[in-house]
């Protein structure tokens, strides 16, 4: 891993067309600007990593468990109407 | 043109019905040509089929369908909206994941799963208490 030190205001240009910028320090938090091209796609890595997790186990999801869901989710909303 | 699914085994369609995932789906980008398929037994649910990939399909809901006005995407031209639905057994497990839906160009053909700013929606959204409509 490369490891630079940068200062507020300071920033650090990543193949050119993508500009880092530290905006502000305090409490142990670190605010950060970016300039990308719109097809740079920037997440912050938890939100990536939880939605690759639901992703990745709904693909295992196996028809019989849709077909399940679907009958059941009919059956909620029958319920409702009787209601 | 034919495929072959774990789910659906031997299956035809148009090629006018690829969409094209230029980015793939989150945590399978090398995946980029899918089919919407829709199954009857699975109905309101749909499944986003590679055809790349034979093992891989992925179960999908219209949102508006419980939400209404969960998302109206802000780009031109006629766009369909699905979430992701981790479906479980017990059925009281079920999930769907509003925080990232998958937006298909219906002009275009090409999807992307974009991931919404707002911290609010949740990736596990209960389905335990929803109904939809007739």
């Amino acid at each position: 891993m490369l490891i630079l030190t940068r200062k507020i205001s300071e920033s650090i240009v990543i193949s050119k067309n993508i500009k880092l910028k530290i905006l502000e320090i305090s409490d142990g938090q670190v605010k950060l600007g970016f300039e990308a091209p719109d097809d740079v796609k920037i997440f912050r890595s938890e939100v990536y990593d939880q939605i690759e997790r639901y992703n990745t186990e709904a693909a295992k999801t196996l028809k019989s468990t849709v077909i399940q869901a679907a009958r059941m989710l009919k059956e909620n909303s029958n319920k409702n109407v009787k209601r | 043109m034919k495929y072959f699914n774990h789910h659906f085994g031997e299956f035809e369609f148009e090629e006018k019905h690829i969409v094209d995932f230029p980015e793939g789906i989150i945590g399978f980008e090398n995946l980029k040509k899918f089919i919407v398929v829709d199954d009857e037994d699975s109905q309101p649910f749909r499944w986003l089929v590679s055809i790349e990939d034979s093992n891989f399909s992925l179960p999908l809901i219209e949102p508006n369908l419980i939400i209404p006005d969960y998302y109206i995407p802000k780009m031109p031209g006629k766009k369909s909206v699905f979430v992701v639905a981790t479906l479980r057994e017990p059925f009281e497990d079920s999930t769907l994941n509003l925080r990232s839906p998958i937006i298909i160009d219906n002009d275009t053909q090409v999807g992307v799963q974009i991931i919404l700013e707002d911290e609010k929606l949740r990736y596990d959204f209960s389905l335990k208490l929803e109904t939809i409509p007739e």
